[in-house]
């Protein structure tokens, strides 16, 4: 019996067809972080021509972003500017990974209509479309909040080409004298603006959580001062005029309170200025050193500064109620100029290597430190809003110029082409 | 002198009474020896019956003439108790008058004085008294003599029915025989009838028996010759139903046989084409494996991946292509949950087409359906 059973499951068995074994699954591990590839069609034109290209702009600022490669116009298969012109197989050939196509029309020469779409072209689908209508005036702001809708959709991350930057300038007149600026540009270095100019120097500007206000020190009255200026009008106010030194303002993440250094007490520290009540609070006590650059942890409760107190300047750590401050750095002799990402994760800091100043990054957790740029005279870095770029200051056949590096280090970029040296920049917070 | 004469007159008064006793005795003993009638001859009367058994009768009737025989000697002994009797009384009574006649002359002797002195007062009132005395002796005597009379005719007359009775007696007794023999017939006879009947009885037994035995025997037969037919037919059904089952066994082991040999065959049949099935399988796998392998070094190198992915990141995507290597279909089984992610790898794959098909048509069907999993590391 049990003999039979036994034949019977294995005729069974024998006359079962193997399912076509368990799917065969490919496992895909690694890629590239690479530039993803991405066809920008040049928008099509109706009526006046709009004083910007903006695909152009896209396509700089993706390009900038080092996260895209748009294809070279050559390369360009066909020119289409509306969805139903679109032949998807053309672009499957580019193997691109988006393709951006718009148009830009105008009736008048100073109002523009402005529409894009974003395809996916393995699937033949819109990804993203919007349209808008502008003065030519804002066609540029435009075209770098239609790159930012472009990176979101194809990255996950707000794109940051919409924020601004605020750095110095410093210009030798023909006298030899110098002229100051305080200017702010856009995100690529372009269309730069002053806000403030002065014959005396200005330094350190910081933006307001808010992104509407600018904190700097300036010299304007023979001495260091920090002053708070609001953008939209210009209406500015001296916050911080003591005796002595004042500068290095940072707004705490709550934009009520600025980080300082003064040395109304002699030596310069950390104190922390109340904007409302005008309440100063010092943090720092240590008279044998300096204590300066402060900058806030994205929780509001700790700031990071430098001081040279251990003998050369290291970045340290205080509670902003004050305390006992703890170092933060130990690779290398010189690590100064703290910023940290909107996470709260990687410090940004100016790190000498045989005397030559690169930007680096210290993971915090870890300790781990990595330098992101080759240049020699690097200064001054600031996050990106979304923590992907950090843009920082250096020396160019011997003039301050802007530039930035990907927190990866794979992107290196100028920002901005201006005659004049640039110091001390800082890149704005998103825009509210 | 008056008393003496008191005592001489008692005595000679008892004298006198004693002597008319003895005189009145003597008369009555002759009288009753001479007129003998008791000795009456009892006449028995045989009654003459049809004697059934006569063993019996006789016997009873010798029982009777014993009793009767018996009953006379009696009698006779009786009248001679009666006659010595009489005799004894004689006796005494002389024995008596000697006695009495001693006793007088005593008496005389001792009286003869005073008599002698009183005797002519005495002689004179005795011839008075005497006088007197013999009047009322004589009405006494006749007195007596009546009674005697009386007492003899009642005497007689008892006789007379202590006889009949006697009669009587026999004749119930005869009777009372007649009725027993009767009785006794008639038991006999109920007997007789009883032994008739009881052999009757038997007889119907017997034969009741022996019908009850014809009968057993017949149904002993009976049952037995069921049985035997029972039997052959139960013996008949066997062989046939061994000759039934041997042929179905003989039938089953063949057909069983039939289909191992089939099966054996099949399986050796099977086996090869398993075998050939695994050498295909070993060839087409081996095919797989290496554009497997080309296709992922194809795809890996078109994967532009997100730079901040998160390594925890994985998609699962299931891919059909079209001859020749171009993608027909990408569908996500299972998404990352970051779309980005998702796209990054849909698009590596479309780019990466054609993917690379080998020439035989097995694995290339293999790898014409199949799944990508893509992480970042």
């Amino acid at each position: 019996m049990l003999r039979q059973w036994f034949k019977l499951v294995a005729l069974l068995i024998a006359l079962v067809p193997w399912p076509a074994q368990a799917v065969l699954t490919i496992e895909i591990t690694g890629g590239s972080e690479a530039a993803l590839p991405i066809a920008i069609v040049p928008f099509g034109v109706e009526g006046y021509a709009p004083p910007e290209d903006i695909s152009e702009i896209i396509s700089n600022d993706l390009a900038s972003s080092g996260r895209f490669a748009p294809l070279d116009k050559q390369d360009l298969i066909s020119q289409p500017h509306e969805g139903q012109q679109v032949n998807f197989q053309d672009w499957r050939l580019l193997r691109s990974e988006g393709l951006l196509i718009g148009k830009v029309s105008s009736q008048d020469g100073q109002n523009f209509q402005v529409q894009f779409q974003l395809f996916d072209v393995y699937k033949a689908e819109q990804l993203v479309g919007k349209r808008y209508n502008v003065p030519a005036s804002g066609l540029r702001s435009l075209a770098h909040q239609i790159a930012d809708v472009v990176y979101e959709t194809l990255t996950g991350e707000k794109g940051v080409f919409s924020t601004r930057l605020a750095f110095v300038t410093e210009m030798k007149n023909a006298d030899g004298s110098k002229r100051y600026a305080l200017q702010v540009s856009d995100a690529d270095g372009a269309n730069p603006r002053t806000v403030l100019q002065s014959t005396q120097p200005i330094m350190s500007p910081n933006w307001a959580p808010d992104g509407e206000r600018l904190a700097y020190v300036s010299f304007e009255n023979a001495k260091s001062e920090v002053y708070v200026q609001e953008l939209s009008s210009g209406r500015r106010n001296s916050v911080a005029s003591f005796r002595g030194l004042n500068s290095a303002p940072a707004w705490s993440p709550d934009g009520k309170k600025l980080a300082l250094t003064l040395s109304k007490n002699g030596n310069p520290e950390i104190y922390v200025l109340e904007l409302a009540s005008g309440n100063l609070s010092r943090v720092t006590h240590n008279s044998g050193a300096i204590d300066t650059e402060a900058v806030w942890m994205p929780n509001g409760r700790e700031i990071l500064f430098t001081s040279d107190r251990g003998g050369r300047p290291q970045i340290y750590r205080v509670d902003a109620d004050g305390g006992r401050a703890e170092r933060v750095t130990f690779e290398g002799s010189y690590n100064a100029s703290a910023d940290i990402s909107p996470d709260g994760k990687t410090m940004a800091m100016v790190h000498a290597v045989n005397g030559k100043f690169h930007i680096a990054i210290q993971d915090l957790q870890t300790g781990a430190v990595q330098v992101l740029t080759d240049t020699t005279a690097d200064e001054s870095p600031s996050f990106a809003p979304n923590g992907r770029m950090i843009l920082y200051a250096t020396e160019q056949k011997g003039r301050g110029v802007l530039a930035a590096v990907s927190v990866d280090g794979r992107i290196k970029q100028r920002l901005g082409e201006s005659g004049s040296a640039v110091r001390e920049p800082a890149w704005s917070p998103f825009r509210r | 002198m008056k008393k003496a004469f008191v005592e001489n007159f008692l005595a000679g008064s008892y004298s006198l009474l004693l002597h008319l006793v003895l005189v009145v005795l003597l008369v009555i003993g002759l009288e009753s020896t001479s007129t003998p009638e008791l000795a009456s001859d009892p006449s028995v009367e045989i009654v003459q019956a049809t004697v059934l058994d006569e063993n019996l009768v006789e016997r009873e009737m010798a029982k009777l003439e014993e009793r009767e025989k018996q009953e006379r000697e009696a009698e006779q002994e009786r009248q001679l108790k009666l006659e010595e009797k009489l005799e004894q009384t004689q006796e005494e009574l002389a024995r008596q008058e000697r006695e009495y006649l001693d006793m007088q002359e005593r008496a005389e002797l001792d009286k003869k004085q005073r008599e002698k002195e009183a005797e002519a007062e005495r002689q004179r009132i005795k011839e008075l008294e005497k006088q007197r005395e013999l009047e009322e002796q004589k009405r006494l005597e006749a007195e007596k003599q009546r009674q005697l009379e009386e007492q003899r005719r009642q005497e007689a007359e008892a006789e007379r029915k202590r006889i009949e009775e006697q009669k009587r007696q026999a004749e119930l007794e005869r009777q009372r025989i007649e009725e027993q023999k009767q009785k006794a017939e008639a038991e006999r006879q109920r007997i007789e009838e009883e032994k008739r009947k009881a052999e009757a009885e038997r007889q119907r037994i017997e034969e009741e028996k022996r019908k009850a035995e014809q009968e057993r025997k017949r149904l002993e037969e009976e049952k037995r010759k069921a049985e035997e037919e029972a039997k052959r037919r139960a013996e008949e059904e066997r062989q046939r139903a061994e000759a039934e089952a041997k042929r179905k066994a003989e039938e089953a082991a063949k057909r069983k046989a039939e289909a191992e040999r089939q099966a054996a065959e099949d399986a050796l049949q099977r086996q090869l084409e398993q075998e050939q099935q695994e050498r295909d399988a070993r060839r087409v796998q081996g095919v797989v494996d290496q554009y497997s392998i080309m296709i992922k070094q194809r795809v890996k190198r078109y994967w532009i991946r997100p730079s901040n992915s998160e390594s925890g990141l994985q998609v699962t995507l299931r891919v059909t292509l079209l001859p020749g290597g171009d993608v027909k279909s990408v569908s996500i089984v299972k998404s990352s949950g970051n779309p980005v992610f998702d796209r990054s790898a849909e698009s590596a794959v479309y780019k990466a087409a054609p993917l690379p098909q080998p020439s035989d048509p097995k694995a290339a069907e293999a790898l014409r359906d199949f799944q990508f999993i893509f992480k970042p590391e």
